[in-house]
């Protein structure tokens, strides 16, 4: 069985020299997976700290837009000794094809992972053609 | 000699630009833990805070099972153990993009105080651990009366 030791995780800040970022806090790139089976394709995003509530998924055009505030309310009667990470709030977008049957994304979120299920089109589904017999 | 046009600066150029600046004095004010630049930290980063009664040790670990956490105070040692699970078999899809990371871990730290073993919790919510840690009493702040003699 492969077992690898210690997984990495590295915080993208999204910088305010590339874009404008407006409104309080700071904003990162969550890390995320996208893989493909016969029927849809799945984006997973790790976007820890974020609640079900406090995501936006929106569509525009081609343009699939994801973001997810992080509350940061708990340290505020308490004073933090040692840091190793950032919070912030997630933005990422990914643009998508006609591949895409857009009617039927659905979104799932589970412990701190937001799973999107973009079902395919029927034109690029795999389809089995029969032969008639004569 | 050449004539270069003059550009006439926007105005609301310097406008962004303050914006950008109270924004980060904010964030700067703001009780939000935030570091800067990254040396290489052991898996799973944490943060580790405190207040009066207790120690608070917060991890970020989307995507794991409860179940699938061993967390274990010896002393003032805290050791979080786990794994990361890959839910989907790799060989029956076709992965486009990948940066999510898989497997397993262990991580021990020093805690800053003593504390009461028997009463430490934790909770997984949305994809963070936290671990609170009640301080024990005799590290706590006592006051010592001056007896007259």
């Amino acid at each position: 069985m492969e077992k690898k030791e210690l997984p990495t995780v590295v915080k993208k800040k999204i910088s305010s020299d590339r874009c404008v970022v407006t409104g309080k806090g700071n904003w990162y790139f969550p890390l995320s997976d996208i893989y493909e089976t016969p029927d849809n394709f799945t984006i997973l995003i790790d976007m820890p700290g974020a609640s079900i509530e406090n995501i936006n998924i929106d569509l525009q055009d081609n343009e699939l837009v994801v973001n997810g505030e992080v509350s940061q309310e708990a340290y505020t009667d308490e004073k933090v000794i040692y840091n190793e990470y950032n919070i912030g709030h997630y933005h990422r977008h990914f643009v998508i094809s006609d591949a895409v049957n857009r009617d039927k994304i659905e979104a799932k979120m589970s412990d701190g992972v937001l799973s999107l299920i973009l079902p395919k089109a029927a034109h690029v589904k795999p389809r089995k053609i029969e032969v008639k017999a004569e | 000699m050449g004539l270069i046009k003059w550009e006439k600066p926007d105005p609301l150029d310097n406008l962004t630009h303050i914006q950008r600046e109270m924004s980060d004095l904010f964030d700067f004010l703001s009780s939000t833990p935030q570091m800067e630049g990254y040396v290489d930290v052991e898996y799973p980063p944490i943060i580790v805070s405190m207040n009066e009664e207790s120690v608070f040790v917060r991890a970020e670990l989307p995507g794991i099972k409860a179940s699938d956490l061993d967390i274990q105070v010896v002393d003032d040692i805290l050791t979080i153990k786990g794994e990361r699970k890959l839910t989907l078999d790799p060989a029956k899809v076709s992965y486009l993009r990948r940066e999510r990371d898989y497997g397993t871990f262990a991580r021990s730290i020093v805690l800053p105080e003593k504390v009461d073993t028997e009463k430490v919790t934790a909770s997984y919510k949305n994809g963070v651990l936290t671990v609170s840690l009640p301080t024990a009493p005799e590290s706590k702040p006592r006051q010592v009366v001056i007896k007259k003699s």
